[in-house]
């Protein structure tokens, strides 16, 4: 069975610029699919099922990589400018 | 009548793929009906008989149904123009009472007969019928129909005293067109709901929340049809992965959501099997007798009580004892039968301990309903000799292909039309004569 284990994270700067990149990616695939974006990312956070989140390009696979309070800490930090 | 005739032994080998989820079909299916513009197309439908009872019941409505070539199905509920649901329909399965959200969110009427389904115990639908008051409606019970009636159905906030799925899918349809704002609260957080929610909000309703313990839903004027695609079935895949564990094969169960199968996987592994995660597979390998394990059945993200069954099933053979507490219904019915086959298993109340056998030995048995029947298979696979399943229209509600898809990893299983009744109605005609 193929492995597509991915390994983020080595330091902050390096843990932000993944979130985003991968946000970013899981966004445009939705976007692509004709689903409300960030509703879709939003129930995925709120809920934990990944269902919310298209296989499409990936992202599904992309985003569950991630845990979700890392991506949310990385949302309030960005949005508060810490 | 048909029956299912399993020569057990064969440990199961391969690949399977999981179909669409039945639960989650039926209340898509019913809320593709909400729309009035343009039809919807829904994939990964499984063609079940429940589904191909839900479709009926919505063409008696008014609302075109209908597969294509690829298996897909159509609904347009632009034509719905009917609002009494027929009680020979209804009375097969309670999913059918989702018309009722369905008829009072559209038409502002319904007359639906209290819903049958499987013999699980005593199933109420007085939280659906006290979240219809709440948002406006007039209901009445009468000779076994739930009338409803409102002029404007509006939006309110609603705790569904026990968290419930049917409660919450009922609601959710009811609530997309009805003006304001319902809050559901304490609402079931299954996989299903989720996808509805999706479902829905793709048609262009307004539902946040779902997955959580609060649904906000802001109805909108109109919804539109959408393309849409199904999830897997989890309990169709836990329902391989609990027979390829008491078979002792390897198997990979292949179109799944890892996620939604959390909870039977740590339990699986925890009984010896070795398991192997994909992206959306899982491969499944047992070497040896299974170790006894305890559980309780509980709602999502916990244990499943559609699965409890299964693993009962694969539990007869562990090497020890096993304790199974079901906390959701009434299912135990279908120990008498698995006794039957050999199995060790005492009940009390909600609790089955199952003592591990050597053997089970095949025997005829009856399906008590759906989810045993599944528990009744995976019993037959693994027992010496020949089994026969018969109660066929029970497992044919919830499992597409159920046998091909066994015969496929090598289980030795074919379904066979018995003459039975055919018989006994001749030898009462020659009596007559």
């Amino acid at each position: 069975m193929k492995d597509k284990t991915t390994v983020f994270r080595s330091n902050v700067w390096e843990t932000q610029s993944v979130v985003s990149s991968v946000l970013s990616q899981v966004y445009q695939a939705l976007q692509e699919k004709g689903y409300n974006p960030v509703g879709q990312i939003v129930g995925y956070l709120m809920s934990g099922d990944p269902t919310y989140i298209t296989s499409h390009r990936d992202a599904r696979n992309l985003i569950t990589q991630l845990d979700r309070d890392q991506i949310l800490e990385e949302m309030v930090t960005k949005f508060l400018h810490k | 009548m048909a029956r299912l005739v399993i020569h057990g032994g064969n440990a199961l080998h391969g690949e399977v793929r999981i179909s669409g989820a039945k639960n989650s079909a039926l209340a898509i299916i019913v809320a593709a009906a909400l729309a009035t513009e343009g039809e919807s197309v829904l994939e990964n439908i499984p063609h079940d008989s429940d589904v191909g009872t839900i479709c009926l019941i919505l063409r008696s409505l008014g609302v075109e149904a209908w597969f294509d070539s690829q298996g897909r199905l159509h609904v347009n509920g632009k034509t719905l123009n009917r609002y009494q649901a027929p009680y020979d329909l209804v009375r097969k399965m309670r999913a059918s009472f989702y018309c009722a959200g369905l008829l009072i969110g559209r038409l502002g009427r319904a007359e639906v007969p209290l819903p049958g389904g499987c013999a699980i115990g005593s199933r109420p639908v007085d939280f659906h019928i006290r979240g219809f008051s709440q948002m406006g409606a007039d209901i009445t019970i009468e000779h076994g129909f739930m009338k409803a009636q409102c002029n404007d159905l509006r939006g309110a906030n609603y705790y569904i005293n026990r968290s419930s799925v049917g409660t919450t899918i009922n609601m959710m349809i009811a609530a997309i067109l009805a003006k304001g704002t319902t809050v559901l609260e304490n609402v079931a957080k299954e996989p299903e709901i989720v996808d509805l929610a999706i479902f829905l909000n793709g048609m262009g309703a307004k539902v946040r929340g779902a997955g959580t313990d609060v649904i906000r839903i802001d109805g909108v004027e109109s919804l539109h049809g959408i393309e849409y695609s199904i999830i897997p079935d989890r309990i169709e895949a836990g329902t391989f992965m609990f027979a390829a564990a008491i078979t002792g094969g390897d198997i990979i169960v292949k179109d799944i959501v890892l996620e939604h199968l959390r909870s039977p996987i740590i339990k699986i592994e925890e009984a010896g099997a070795i398991i192997e995660k994909g992206t959306t597979e899982v491969r499944v390998r047992v070497n040896g007798q299974l170790q006894p394990i305890d559980l309780e059945t509980s709602p999502y993200p916990g244990f499943p009580t559609d699965l409890q069954q299964p693993l009962v099933a694969a539990m007869c053979l562990a090497d020890g004892a096993s304790v199974i507490r079901e906390n959701i219904f009434d299912r135990f019915r279908y120990v008498d039968e698995l006794r039957r086959m050999g199995a060790d298993i005492r009940v009390e109340r909600e609790t089955a301990i199952i003592r591990g056998v050597p053997q089970l030995t095949g025997a005829p048995v009856e399906v008590t309903d759906l989810r045993a029947g599944a528990a009744l298979v995976i019993a037959g696979l693994a027992a010496s000799g020949r089994t026969e399943i018969y109660g066929l229209d029970i497992i044919d509600r919830g499992y597409e292909n159920l046998e091909e898809k066994f015969r496929n990893l090598g289980a030795d299983i074919a379904r066979e039309e018995t003459r039975e009744v055919t018989d006994i109605f001749s030898q009462i005609q020659r009596v007559n004569v």
